[in-house]
């Protein structure tokens, strides 16, 4: 049975030593060697620190998605993000091959990629590249640079970019199962994730700050704030066991203003509240609101909109980073000139908005109540499933439906509860399957949505998530009959 | 009359689940009978399942990029394996990058794929043309290869498929 405790030393070292053989680039990595590699890098590189200065200044920090197959054409994008998009940050997108850890097909894929001139790969096969070729990639560009993927057992992954100076790395044993895989169990994941969180607690223990950063917008479809937070602030609680300090924790944007700005406070304080319910008082707590993850409208025009929207909310919700789409979302993988465009228009509309507060407090307030007892009642059962512990408890919570995200691909996710929109484009639970929520809050969602449905003249219906589904890529955020 | 089975599934390291399970409540309620693999499914599990069922059209779904990795050789393989009538159908962003549909049409075509949608088709002129072309390649009352027109079978000719199609409506409100 799997528990929230430090993974033991020696039992680390035994399976980092299986770790390194599943692809020959990890023969010689060495976290030594990454140790006074990172000792070199400047603060204004250093993710944990620029994140921890952004809470102090109250700033919210853009940066974008980005990976190709080849190394130089790699950098060469990043380079373009940093000066014509201004990033303040940098990503490094992996590839789907890599994250699935299917490198015989990443390399046929690097293969492929250098013969038709142009990426054939949907990311940067990191592993494939090896320490080496990831550190010519740290060592080419001037902002913090994170490892974003996908990857339910990333252990690799991150020995790797870890060794090669990333000072930041995403995902979680949920959110990057569950939503990225289909028959990996929960228990697997969380187990794989609380190596590499063990990992960033060795550089940690040698002077070294590491950044990670749970994913939070899991499917990105209609997904109940309570959902996403509890799942974040588990994994959160799970990474600093195994001694990780710097963590930020995410929130997909879910269209409503207020629910969203919400969101961002019930995250923050629940975050909190719940790491020093488990004892820990020295970690650096910060947030990141992800723009619409759902599907985009084709025409451009229309998807900075939704771009823009995302970063007013953004700022207003007051998380210190923003990931920025970019006009081409609805098309795939962008140009380096679109994903700059997204930049330059997430700038523009966070700088208009910086020192405004637009709407009722009062509203504001009960929102985050609302989420905060949502949140609450989650984690307390996933507590009480676990007797106590929170690692058994998300295992066996999963297995009983107590936790659940809507459409994911995972067979070891229930996929019964069915969100929808209210009448204002708030994500409410219309079937909570067997979510452990009070029968009062579920009575106050069933009425909002009631109140759709009359505005409608149409009973509730599945036709109405479908609706919602694809309402903003048609341009609107509530999905209406025609 | 029977139903016509179709295979659905999302090919290669592909994970994007939303779009597929809309799919298979549209193409159930269609009338056609869904086999529906899900997310990460290579060919050869494409290509078992439409022997095993007997489908009459394979619909690939692809949105990550790595569409035209992933579908090579797949008309090949479905030969290979005796699938010599059968629909294949791709869709999606098949490709990386910002690419004209007419390009990415052509190069899916050239690979064997009878029909290529872009992301936002219309499913209703999906599914118009999937019966159309039923039709004209397994004539107008397609019966079965293997059971000469005898449908026989639990399975066959019976509402299980509606059934079981996820509640549209949910009683209580």
């Amino acid at each position: 049975m799997i528990k929230n405790e430090k993974l033991d030393l020696k039992e680390f070292y035994e399976i980092r030593k299986e770790v390194l053989q599943t692809w020959p680039t990890g023969q010689n990595v060495s976290i030594e060697e990454g140790i006074k590699l990172h000792r070199t890098i400047p603060e204004e590189r250093r993710f944990a620190r620029v994140m921890k200065k952004a809470r102090e200044k109250r700033q919210t920090l853009l940066q974008p998605r980005a990976g190709v197959a080849l190394i130089e054409d790699h950098i060469k994008l990043l380079r373009y993000l940093e000066t014509e998009g201004q990033a303040d940050l940098l990503p490094t997108t992996i590839d789907a091959y890599t994250r699935q850890n299917r490198y015989q097909e990443a390399e046929k894929g690097i293969e492929k990629s250098r013969q038709a001139g142009t990426s054939l790969l949907n990311g940067f096969p990191a592993v494939n590249h090896g320490v080496e070729g990831c550190r010519r990639v740290v060592e080419s560009v001037s902002r913090p640079l994170q490892v974003r993927h996908g990857t339910p057992d990333a252990r690799l992954l991150a020995e790797i970019t870890l060794a090669a100076g990333f000072t930041s790395f995403e995902g979680g044993g949920i959110s990057y199962n569950i939503p990225y895989a289909k028959r990996v169990p929960v228990e697997k994941s969380i187990r794989d994730w609380q190596y590499v969180d063990r990992l960033v607690g060795l550089y940690e223990e040698n002077g070294i700050r590491i950044n990670r950063e749970p994913f939070g917008p899991l499917t990105g479809t209609l997904v109940p704030p309570c959902i996403s937070i509890a799942i974040g602030i588990i994994e959160g609680l799970l990474a600093i066991k195994q001694g990780v300090r710097s963590i930020t924790l995410g929130y997909g944007q879910g269209g409503n203003i207020v629910q969203d700005v919400a969101a961002i406070s019930a995250l923050r304080e629940l975050a909190e509240e719940y790491f020093r319910r488990e004892g820990f008082d020295d970690f650096e707590l910060t947030t990141v609101f992800h723009q619409w993850m759902g599907g985009f409208p084709e025409d451009e025009a229309k998807a900075f909109s939704v771009i823009a929207l995302g970063a007013i909310v953004a700022r207003l919700s007051g998380a210190e980073k923003v990931i920025v789409k970019s006009p081409h979302e609805a098309m795939g993988i962008p140009t380096r000139e679109a994903n700059a465009q997204g930049l330059r228009a997430t700038r523009q509309a966070i700088n208009m908005v910086e020192d405004q507060v637009i709407f009722k407090p009062e509203d504001l307030q009960f929102e985050v109540e609302l989420i905060k007892a949502e949140v609450r009642s989650l984690l307390d059962r996933t507590y009480e499933i676990g007797q106590g512990d929170v690692a058994a408890g998300t295992v066996a919570a999963f297995e009983a439906g107590l936790l659940d995200v809507p459409f994911a691909p995972s067979i070891y996710n229930h996929g019964k509860i069915i969100p929808m929109r209210d009448n204002e484009g708030f994500i409410r639970i219309f079937n909570k399957g067997n979510l452990p929520l009070p029968e009062d809050i579920m009575a106050y969602h069933r009425q909002r949505l009631q109140e759709r449905a009359r505005a409608e003249g149409r009973a509730i219906s599945f036709e109405m998530v479908t609706d919602d589904i694809y309402a903003i890529s048609k341009g609107k955020l509530v999905g209406r009959p025609k | 009359m029977e139903k016509h089975a179709i295979v659905l599934g999302v090919i290669g390291a592909d994970c994007h689940s939303v779009g597929n399970k809309i799919l298979e409540l549209f193409f159930t309620a269609e009338g056609f009978k869904v086999v529906n693999l899900g997310v990460m499914v290579s060919q050869q599990e494409f290509i078992n399942a439409a022997i095993e069922t007997d489908a009459r059209a394979i619909l690939v779904s692809s949105l990550y990029g790595h569409g035209e990795i992933d579908c090579q050789g797949f008309r090949d393989l479905c030969l290979e394996k005796g699938l010599d009538r059968i629909l294949l159908y791709v869709g999606g962003n098949l490709v990386v990058g910002k690419t004209p549909f007419a390009i990415v049409e052509e190069k899916f075509k050239k690979m064997g794929f009878d029909r290529v949608f872009p992301p936002d088709v219309d499913l209703k002129k999906a599914a118009e043309l999937l019966k159309q072309d039923i039709k004209e390649r397994f004539g107008p009352d397609s019966q079965s290869s293997r059971d000469n027109g005898q449908p026989a079978g639990p399975d066959k000719s019976n509402p299980e498929a509606e059934a079981s199609a996820p509640e549209t409506r949910e009683p209580r409100g």
